[in-house]
């Protein structure tokens, strides 16, 4: 049975009171991925939100060991710590790599691919918030067309976001999924699957930000629903290659009903630069990944 | 050379309220910047940001990179090519363009380099320090090379300085860091944003432009046959002390007639300068001598001065770097003490009083 927030587990491993922005996604994803691991992980993160999010010890947020790594050293650092592990004989900790966009597809790319290619055990988590949020919202490699940023002032990103999953894939590790806050108990599975493979397993996460995104922080979770109805962003998972459609991406494409990414968009005012040439532009990107992962799914259903 | 203390009254021309790191950002601007390549970290964000939307007025290029390992290499790359160019960071970012320093140095290009140091090691912290002192004056990457340090105290001289960096850096074909941290880059003072003097425009008869009808030039690091690299070492050597003879710049503050002399730069200076200013009010004869190049440091200037005071204090937002060279220029017979404050600490006017105090004796 696909677990839901009635049948989630009661124990806690976010504390009370941390220093994220008002409305940020990345607790509920923490909390989420947390209670899944039961705890029994070692968390590796570079410089970004979350770290923010953490706090230092003694006075953290978080009841898991978090250490800090170098911004392009992630996923080596995390490869180091289960090299680690395996002489110790402890196979009962995930080690979890958690980085943002930046951290993982811009200046962290060269230590991923590494690590997937050795296939180190390792569990890559890309928060993507879609920009540079904890240094106030730069340009990342996956801040999507039109939007606004500090350092794209004038007429907003002229590139699309890189497809980050697809060259994850390309490395053929044992599993890929992609999660959103706004689907908890998704998320909260896939996390479950995800800790019970070893090798490198790898997950992109939608991270809805009201301060970059421009949104107001009480429409953190209807934001991150948004996304995935109007398929800009798509949940999936992707086990030894087998690639299928998973929750609300499922039934949008049983039913065939996406929305508008218009709908989704309007609501962020950094989009606000947006003319309808680019939005017809994302408008056609999307629906262009949309149809290959109905087709995938449908293929290797 | 001596240099002329540039704030804004000191200057002529219609001051403006700017930010250290826009002043620095502008002061690029103005001396012909023509490509910037940066990375997100603060306390230098505004960097970038401003000259994302700057720099395409002037006709110029913003390049925000994947890292700072990118951004470093594609200054070097735009740098051969004889343009003037430029990138900025902190901390992290600056220890990770190390190996792109190294290769600037060793192919003897130009480009300016803002380190707007924030507080270490490791990941450290987001508010201000000196603590970079060593990286930026030893050369900091592999290999026997210097990079041109300046240190700006205001925000005037964020610009003026920066300004400065690019001659310098065409004249020596070197790189040139500006060395500031998080409170110049930070805090808004009055600027006046021209430039003080005309740019240096050097034919670049070096620079990669296309080998139309002459023979290929190159640029390169690499010297395998016999001693060759030596060589060329002795060649950069041979720079170095030209610069150490051309380049310095220094501010002395009421030296004269003084007893006992603060040494300071960038923003521990300025803390001093009041506290020498306190000093003064209780008749005590203490000034302050502010070396604003740390690459090459005012050497002579600094004997000089202090072979007429009885002792001196080294101030630095660190626990002892400066102060090691200044004990090494005036020798062992010259009492020299320090006051530091590491990892985000800034010294205070009344500590550094306290200090004065118990070493004048």
């Amino acid at each position: 049975m696909a677990t839901n927030t009635l049948n989630l587990p009661e124990q806690e491993y976010m504390l009370p009171g941390n220093r994220a922005c008002a409305g940020c996604s990345v607790g509920i994803v923490f909390r989420h991925m947390s209670k899944a691991l039961d705890g029994k992980a070692i968390f590796v993160v570079p410089a970004s939100c979350f770290t923010v999010l953490c706090g230092m010890y003694p006075t953290a947020s978080v009841q898991v060991p978090v250490m800090n790594s170098v911004f392009p050293g992630t996923a080596a650092c995390a490869s180091g710590i289960a090299a680690s592990l395996k002489k110790q004989g402890r196979d009962d900790l995930t080690v979890v790599a958690m980085a943002g966009d930046g951290g993982t597809a811009d200046i962290g790319m060269q230590g991923l691919s590494g690590a997937a290619e050795r296939n180190a055990n390792v569990f890559f988590v890309c928060y993507d918030n879609e920009a540079y949020m904890n240094t106030g919202t730069q340009r990342s490699s996956l801040t999507p067309l039109g939007a606004k940023t500090t350092t794209t002032p004038a007429k907003g990103k002229m590139q699309f976001a890189k497809d980050l999953p697809a060259i994850v894939e390309a490395h053929d590790i044992p599993y890929i999924a992609t999660a959103s806050p706004g689907y908890p108990g998704d998320l909260y599975d896939k996390v479950c699957t995800a800790r019970g493979i070893s090798g490198t397993r790898f997950m992109h996460i939608n991270a809805p930000c009201p301060p970059g995104w421009q949104f107001p922080t009480a429409e953190t979770v209807a934001m991150a629903q948004l996304a995935v109805e109007t398929g800009a962003f798509i949940l999936f998972e992707i086990m030894d290659g087998k690639f299928q459609l998973t929750g609300k991406s499922l039934a949008l494409a049983d039913k065939d009903n996406r929305q508008p990414v218009r709908k989704f968009i309007e609501l962020q005012s950094r989009f606000g630069v947006l003319d309808e040439e680019t939005l017809a532009r994302l408008q056609e990107r999307v629906d262009e990944r949309w149809r290959k992962a109905v087709a995938r799914h449908r293929a290797e259903e | 050379m001596n240099a002329t203390a540039t704030t804004a009254e000191k200057r002529t021309g219609t001051p403006t309220l700017m930010q250290g790191n826009i002043a620095l950002a502008e002061g690029a601007v103005q001396a012909g910047l023509r490509c910037y390549f940066g990375y997100p970290i603060t306390p230098q964000n505004q960097i970038p940001e401003y000259l994302s939307a700057r720099l395409p007025e002037t006709g110029g290029v913003f390049v925000q990179a994947e890292s700072e390992l990118a951004s470093i290499n594609m200054v070097l790359g735009a740098a051969a090519t004889g343009a003037r160019v430029m990138t900025s960071s902190s901390g992290p970012g600056i220890s990770l363009m190390q190996e792109g320093i190294s290769f600037l140095a060793g192919d003897q290009l130009p480009c300016v380099i803002a380190n707007i140091m924030r507080s270490g090691p490791g990941l450290g912290g987001i508010k201000p320090t000196q603590g970079d002192y060593y990286q930026a004056t030893r050369g900091g990457g592999h290999g026997d090379y210097h990079t041109l340090v300046l240190a700006p105290a205001n925000a005037q001289e964020m610009f003026d300085l920066t300004y400065k960096a690019f001659d310098l850096a065409d004249t020596y074909r070197n790189p040139v860091l500006i060395l500031a941290d998080a409170i110049l880059g930070q805090m808004k003072e009055p600027v006046i944003p021209e430039p003080p003097y005309p740019r240096l425009e050097l034919d670049k008869d070096w620079a990669l432009t296309g080998a139309n009808n002459r023979p290929a030039r190159n640029i390169r690091s690499m010297y395998l046959e016999g001693d060759d690299q030596e060589q060329h070492n002795y060649v950069l050597q041979e720079k170095y002390d030209r610069v150490r003879q051309e380049v310095p710049m220094w501010e002395q503050m009421d030296t004269d007639d003084a007893d006992f002399v603060v040494v300071a730069f960038g923003t521990s200076a300025r803390i001093a300068s009041s506290a020498v200013r306190l000093a003064r009010a209780e008749g005590l004869r203490v000034g302050l001598f502010r070396p604003i190049t740390l690459f090459p440091l005012p050497e002579e200037a600094l004997r000089e001065m202090a072979a007429k005071v009885n002792g001196l204090l080294v101030v630095e937002m660190n626990l002892g770097q400066m102060v090691h060279d200044v004990r090494a220029i005036l020798g062992p017979d010259k009492p020299v003490s320090f006051h530091g404050r590491p990892g985000g600490g800034v010294p205070t006017v009344r500590e550094i009083l306290e200090k004065i105090k118990e070493n004048m004796v």
